[in-house]
């Protein structure tokens, strides 16, 4: 009889055991989940932002290459000129 | 004593057992009642506590050149407004915002807008927008306003896209421009819309107790904008521009138009309209300025439009290079009206009428030819009908059905009246014979990011024998004839004055003008066919005086951009 409850107690133990483990798996897989909803979420939020400056970047870098600003500096600043057709000289192998 | 003890132990976990079961049942029935019988209430409670709905405005597609460098871009910018919840507290905010944005009484449109907001704060509105799209000067001037937090008007900033275009006014009747909502109002940028603009979508984000985003579900899948491609070079369209704005300028004329197409297919690798506008300011552009007039100006071609009748005529075997034509000392009279050539001549070859621009030659090669047979040629040509470019505001022009030819008809026709035209279809007909005789359908539109090739139009309508004999002719228009100033030393060039007199309503003592020429080089290889048209030049109007010179210098840049090295400089060239 003794030895029937004690074997009872150890079967109640070993399935409390598992049904703490299956408990806390789940736990902590959907914690895990919430917190991969957050770094996702931030990510998304980085490559926006990300995407965003490449437009800017985009659109200064061709602004600064406005040819109209490029032929000022070349020719007013820098007085380089256009080169006549003669000055040419046609390199072929 | 023992029985006693395991009885009472017994009892016990009975009871312990009866307890867990009432107190799991209470549970379960809670649960049951919180997740089945009240799921929809409850649930409607967990979305409205923790879900966001957005709508998310689509970007739109940016537009790039050949070589890819940005033509039109979106990019995020602030727009500024304000929440009106007393209207003393909202007037004095205004006052300050209006400081720092100076919002002055001498600018009409600024002050207007003040006016405007003033009348909407009396009115109560609770939403009113400031300024929209702030340059980052402006955002930070407005930003910097302390406003008290418990003040009941508030000075707030949404974001929203902004459309730049970093060349300015390059290539503006090309691009066209976006109004304030991002919608295409002109050129590409209106053709295109629905492709460049794509579709919004809704998204339903999850918030945490601290309202922090931790997911999001598309409700409706956006479509972005595509980036799309074109043909146009902006080099190529810049010195384009500029040179004929300085010829516009030079010859005071009222607006003028240069196509440079790529001969082999069509692409168009300038596309440029003087006046211009920037594409950025389209909505306080003129209808006038916003014109595309490569496509949509119609005018008389002139004798341009005497290579579509040598053409016809050599095609159809009606006539050949050699063959001698009466022209009448200058003074031709056919039917009731009579026509003049400007250099009188006794007699003239085919050819020689074509170099040396004869009226009455082309009225006679016409009249040879025949009604029918020159309006198949014409027909064939493409003109009356769209070039198929796909720009908006495209001209058809207007070429009348051979039925309704008057007995002159076909005499005026051959030099280039009774009819209109637009520049676009000239380029397209003067590249007939330097692709070899084909109509190329024109084309800008190179590609559209993420899908395949673009089909495109070409039918033979030329022998090849026809092409290089018109050729030969157009190399001689320059070389010897009207079109002297478009030649480049070492380059051999084929080309096509064109002088008309515009009709401008009875009793107009001044006379009008388009000139124009187009050609194309190298002429025995080309790789460019170029058209130029000027409208009401002052000081001179002959084409190959005003037209010619503008075809030169565009030429001369296109072949230090296109490598093509002239065949005159044999001493510069080095083998390695």
């Amino acid at each position: 009889m003794k030895k029937k409850g004690k074997s009872l107690n150890g079967i109640f133990l070993l399935m409390a055991f598992i049904v703490f483990i299956l408990v806390f798996t789940y736990l902590s897989l959907n914690l895990k989940n919430i917190d991969y909803g957050y770094d996702l979420q931030e990510l998304r939020e980085k490559e926006k932002a990300l995407l965003e400056e490449v437009a800017i970047l985009q659109a200064r870098r061709a602004t600064l290459l406005n040819l109209e600003r490029v032929e000022d500096i070349v020719m007013n600043r820098l007085k380089y000129q256009y080169p006549e057709p003669h000055q040419f000289i046609k390199v072929f192998e | 004593m023992t029985m006693k003890t395991n009885k009472d132990e017994r009892n016990r976990v009975f009871f312990l057992f009866i307890v867990i079961v009432i107190w799991a049942l209470l549970i379960g029935s809670a649960l049951v009642k919180v997740q089945v019988v009240d799921y929809n209430k409850n649930m409607a409670h967990v979305r409205k506590q923790r879900t966001r709905t957005f709508s998310l405005h689509p970007k739109r597609g940016a537009i790039y050149d050949s070589k890819g460098e940005v033509l039109a871009i979106s990019v995020k910018a602030k727009s500024a407004f304000l929440s009106n919840k007393n209207k003393q507290e909202s007037l004095q905010l205004f006052k300050r915002i209006r400081r720092k944005l100076r919002f002055h009484r001498d600018s009409n449109k600024n002050w207007s807008a003040v006016k405007d907001i003033t009348r909407r704060i009396n009115a109560g509105k609770s939403f009113i927008w400031i300024k929209r799209k702030l340059s980052d000067d402006e955002y930070e001037k407005l930003s910097k306003i302390e406003i008290a937090p418990e003040s009941k008007s508030q000075l707030n900033f949404l974001e929203e896209y902004k459309r730049i275009y970093p060349q300015g006014a390059m290539a503006a009747h090309v691009l066209g421009g976006v109004g304030i909502d991002e919608q295409g109002l002109a050129g590409i940028e209106f053709e295109l819309d629905s492709l460049i603009k794509g579709k919004g979508s809704t998204v339903e984000v999850l918030l945490d107790a601290r309202k922090k985003r931790f997911s999001q579900e598309f409700l409706t899948r956006p479509v972005p904008g595509k980036d799309i491609y074109l043909t146009i070079d902006s080099a190529v369209q810049f010195f384009v521009e500029r040179e004929l704005k300085k010829t516009v300028l030079k010859y005071k004329a009222k607006s003028g138009a240069v196509i440079v197409m790529r001969s082999a297919d069509g692409a168009i690798l300038a596309m440029a309209g003087y006046p211009v506008y920037k594409p950025g300011a389209i909505c306080d552009t003129s209808s006038w300025k916003q014109k595309n007039r490569p496509v949509s100006f119609l005018y008389h071609p002139g004798s341009t439009f005497k290579i579509v009748l040598a053409a016809t005529a050599l095609e159809k075997n009606v006539c050949y290079p050699q063959q001698v034509f009466n022209c009448y000392n200058g003074v031709f009279p056919v039917k009731n009206q009579t026509i003049y050539d400007d250099h009188p001549a006794q007699k003239l070859t085919f050819e020689e009428i074509i170099i040396h621009s004869s009226n009455i030659g082309a009225a006679n090669i016409g009249l040879k030819l025949g009604k029918k047979r020159y309006y198949e040629g014409i027909k064939g040509f493409g003109f009356g009908a769209e070039t198929g470019i796909r720009l908006p505001g495209e001209e058809s022009g207007i070429l009348r059905h051979v039925k309704n030819w008057s007995g002159v008809s076909v005499a005026f026709l051959a030099y280039g009246y009774e009819l209109l035209v637009t520049p676009m279809q000239m380029v397209c007909a003067f590249n007939v014979p330097a692709s070899g005789g084909y109509l190329v359908q024109p084309y800008v539109l190179a590609r559209i990011a993420g899908e395949g090739p673009i089909k495109r139009k070409s039918a033979r309508i030329l022998s090849p024998s026809t092409s290089s004999r018109l050729t030969s002719i157009m190399s001689r228009v320059v070389k010897l004839g009207t079109g002297k100033k478009a030649q480049i030393e070492g380059i051999e060039i084929a080309g096509k004055t064109g002088t008309t007199k515009k009709m401008k309503g009875k009793g107009t003592q001044r006379k009008y003008y388009v000139s124009s020429f187009g050609g194309f080089f190298p002429a025995r290889n080309p790789r460019v066919t170029i058209f130029v048209v000027i409208d009401e030049p002052s000081s001179a109007y002959y084409g190959g005086e005003v037209a010619a010179p503008l075809f030169r210098v565009i030429a001369q840049k296109l072949m230090v951009y296109l490598n093509i090295f002239p065949e005159l400089y044999r001493e510069n060239e080095v083998r390695i």
